[in-house]
């Protein structure tokens, strides 16, 4: 075996061959595979060259004349050269390797698999790869494709000046960035904005946690009678479009003629509160709105998760005189967090981005002087104001870039530290 | 041997790639005449003219179209799509892919900015053409110096009472400050208006003496803002004074003032109102008999000096036969057509020679849009406007909850859009 291995470089020649694809093959004496390969890149070139010809151009220029060029085309255009490119090379890869790792088998004295072989490698092997490619295609282009348009164009300076047909679009590094934090009008928005987003969204989904789990504890009492009338209830806040909701709550939040002013609070004797006019109450009315909203989702969850405690867990509690307290701390708690513990972690992104209630119910409002925001706006409703009224399309996907890192990086963060990820069983 | 010659083959690859880089020059000038290469004879007459007409309003096209078929043998196409931003995002799209339409119709104050993106084009008219429009109207659809197009039809907020509760309208804004005052009690209102919205409030303004940007021959100055002048201040006082006394609820305020307010009118719980022909049908379906006039004079003897919408014509930028959709403007806009216009729609087409024909003359409700009108100034349509309702409607809320009094808001106000103003419109 080593004199052969010292004696033939197989390997090395086909490797070698393989730069021009299916070469590498032929040498290899795997004539159909050969072929395979260099029809593949051939056709590839043929089809995708000027595709690829354009779009690098586009992506580096974005255009240089007008009207011929249109900057957001050539954009979309580079991008999908770039894809396209590197899935080319995927493929070139593959060949380079397939004649090298053949070489090597020739260098050994390993025969090589014939085409039957390889045909039935191919399907029974590669099936699972097979079946995933075109979903993981259309991934490509439904998923990546527009992560990368919003990552480039925060990098252009893309807004009603410099939009397309009329003017072209053109990079401007990381320039978007630096504004948003060295202008004081964008800084002053930004953090103001940025802080009501973090207190909303821990304020809030913690609330709507805390209530969920609290009442599917209670609804879980063994004794409770009723118990299919009271689930039914307490799931029908999501059985109600989350629009219609927070369009009635908008109306009932109403100063003047607002139910909750007018009949709930007046027959406890107290005052109006400027619910929609003053920022503070502004946003203990969101809060509410979305408890009321938010809970019944992980009400039904941790039912389902208190289905399948052990019923021995809490009798051993009990023998060895533990409370109910005791027993919720130390049984309960951690089994059902532990098992819902990822889509905690989803509910607080989700509210982080939860635009729905905050522009329906006030439009981010009541008003905050000197500011581009209103006083209950979170990042993702500023964005949509800026988009589409000031027309700042590369500053708006700058933030966005801030907003999904931030997301991003919470999300890892938590999902590295939950122990459903890291042991495979509790029990 | 084999490899040298696999690397040489490689390189001349590359190099081919590279060196076709980006597109051809002579294509590019191909194509940018094609344009103006359609100078309308008769030999270049299309074969067809797309038209994008506002949702619902297609059947007051038919006839015109019609005949435009038949006077110069041109098939007319048209299709339905919502004017206030459908048709602006789809031409976007639908432009520079050569599937657009030629002729489209907007608000008058998105001309600006899609006249900045080179989504529509300047048109050429006789003069005997501009002259049958009243002239606020085509002042409407000039942009720095330019006609963008014919009008089509315009609106602006009057003078609505419930007839009921109101025996005529009233002269003066005092008559009314002293009905209301009678009359509001036990939540019931004798004038209802959105002045914390800068659409409505800004007639007050300007009846004082404010102005949103100074009007010079060339059009708008963006530089020169009126807002905080001291008859802009005299009309927030004005404006203050009707929330102070409690005139207007406070449930008024804020996003979902329109709804509160019409809701109001249409229980009967409100004697009168400003708002705009759009509320009209709502307001007869609500079985309410409405009268409506054109607004009463303010005290200082001054008339509001709404903000006119106008709906207008415009020659898509990306149309092959720019000559022929011109015509087509001229000729789905001229008196005839407008007439047919109004008959079918109950859009008030500001023609001269129309608003004095008795079939508008003598409807009330289209009267008092026309009288009124003639008051008016056309909303700014220079793109500059959108950093002014967000800041405006800040100051007025806050003057409106008491926060800030009329002059320190509209200070702050007028800051934030001239800072705005600066960094998003500057170049």
């Amino acid at each position: 075996m080593e004199a052969t291995e010292r004696q033939t470089k197989h390997r090395k020649t086909a490797l070698a061959l393989s730069l021009i694809p299916g070469f590498g093959q032929f040498y290899n004496k795997q004539l159909l595979k050969g072929f395979m390969f260099l029809i593949l890149t051939v056709s590839f070139a043929v089809a995708f060259a000027d595709l690829i010809n354009i779009g690098l151009w586009g992506i580096v220029t974005l255009g240089e004349k007008l009207p011929r060029d249109h900057s957001i085309f050539l954009l979309t255009q580079g991008i999908i050269a770039v894809l396209v490119i590197l899935i080319g090379l995927l493929i070139y890869f593959l060949n380079l390797r397939d004649a090298y790792l053949n070489g090597r088998n020739r260098d050994l004295g390993i025969p090589l698999n014939s085409v039957r072989e390889q045909y039935r490698n191919v399907t029974e092997q590669g099936f699972p790869y097979l079946m995933l490619t075109p979903g993981f295609f259309l991934l490509i282009f439904v998923v990546i494709f527009p992560i990368l348009f919003v990552i480039l164009l925060s990098f252009t300076n893309y807004d009603l000046y410099h939009s397309p047909p009329a003017n072209l679009v053109d990079w401007i590094g990381i320039q978007n960035y630096i504004d948003i934090f060295k202008l004081d009008i964008w800084r002053n928005t930004f953090i103001d904005v940025f802080s009501w987003t973090i207190v909303w969204t821990f304020v809030a989904t913690t609330g709507q946690i805390a209530i969920g789990i609290f009442l599917a504890v209670l609804m879980n009492q063994k004794d409770l009678k009723f118990k299919g009338i009271f689930r039914t209830i307490f799931i029908l806040p999501w059985a109600v479009p989350a629009f219609v909701s927070i369009l009635v709550f908008a109306g009932m939040f109403n100063e003047t003629f607002g139910a909750i002013n007018n009949d709930i609070l007046a027959a406890f004797g107290i005052d109006a509160i400027p619910w929609l006019t003053e920022p503070f109450w502004t946003k203990v009315a969101l809060i509410l709105i979305q408890f009321w909203l938010g809970f019944p989702f992980i009400f039904a969850m941790v039912t389902g998760v208190l289905q399948s405690i052990p019923e021995e867990l809490y009798e051993a509690a009990t023998v060895d005189g533990a409370n109910i307290w005791q027993k919720f701390r130390g049984i309960t708690l951690p089994m059902v967090l532990f098992a819902i513990a990822p889509i905690l972690i989803t509910q607080y992104t989700f509210n982080f981005n939860n635009f729905n209630v905050i522009y329906l119910f006030n439009g981010g409002g009541p008003a905050v002087s000197g500011q581009t925001a209103g006083s209950t706006d979170i990042l993702i409703s500023w964005i949509y104001k800026l988009t589409f009224t000031s027309a700042q399309y590369g500053k708006a996907a700058a933030i966005t870039m801030i907003l999904s890192a931030i997301v991003i990086g919470v999300a890892l963060w938590q999902f590295r530290r939950t122990k459903s990820f890291q042991e495979e069983d509790m029990m | 041997m084999k490899r040298f010659f696999a690397l040489f083959l490689t390189l001349v690859l590359a190099i081919g790639v590279l060196a076709a880089c980006g597109p051809q020059n002579n294509q590019s000038s191909s194509n940018s005449n094609e344009g103006s290469s359609s100078e309308g004879d008769d030999a270049n007459k299309p074969e067809k003219l797309v038209v994008w007409e506002d949702t619902d309003k297609g059947i007051a096209l038919e006839p015109a179209i019609a005949s435009f078929e038949e006077e110069y043998g041109i098939k007319v196409e048209f299709k339905e799509l919502g004017m206030a931003d459908k048709i602006r995002e789809q031409i976007r799209l639908d432009g520079p892919a050569g599937t657009g339409p030629d002729v489209i119709t907007l608000p008058h104050d998105q001309i600006g900015q899609a006249a900045v993106e080179g989504l529509i084009s300047p048109i050429e008219v006789e003069q005997s053409v501009v002259d049958t429009f009243t002239e606020s109207s085509i002042q409407a659809q000039n942009y720095e110096g330019k006609l963008y197009g014919l009008p089509k039809a315009t609106e602006t907020p009057v003078f609505v009472y419930n007839k009921e509760l109101m025996d005529k309208a009233p002269e003066t804004m005092d008559e009314v400050y002293d009905f209301s005052k009678e009359y509001t009690k036990d939540k019931n209102y004798g004038f209802l208006a959105l002045w914390d919205n800068f659409y409505f409030a800004n007639s007050v303004l300007a009846g004082y003496g404010g102005y949103v940007f100074e009007r010079t021959d060339e059009g708008l100055d963006p530089q020169n803002l009126g807002l905080n002048n001291e008859g802009a201040v005299e009309g927030t006082q004005y404006i203050q004074k009707w929330y102070e006394e409690d005139l207007f609820p406070k449930g008024l305020i804020g996003e979902n003032g329109g709804s509160t307010m019409d809701g109001l009118f249409n229980e009967g719980k409100a004697a009168s109102v400003m708002t705009g022909p759009w509320s009209f049908q709502g307001y007869k379906d609500a079985g309410i008999d409405i009268g409506v006039a054109p607004m009463p004079k303010l005290p200082n003897g001054e008339n509001f000096q709404t903000f006119i919408g106008v709906k207008g014509w415009h020659v898509s930028n990306f149309s092959e036969n720019k000559e022929w959709a011109t015509k087509l403007v001229e000729w789905i806009s001229n008196a005839e057509n407008a007439k047919i216009r109004y008959e079918k729609t109950g859009e008030i087409p500001p023609v001269k020679s129309l608003i004095e024909d008795p079939i508008i003359a003598d409807n009330e409700a289209a009267n008092a849009v026309a009288v009124q009108s003639s008051y008016g100034v056309p909303m700014p349509n220079i793109p500059e406007m959108a950093e002014v309702w967000e800041p405006a409607a800040s100051a007025l809320q806050l003057v409106a909850t008491g926060k800030q009094e009329p002059k320190a808001a509209l200070d702050e106000a007028t800051k934030t859009i001239k800072s705005q103003i600066e960094q998003n419109h500057s170049n």
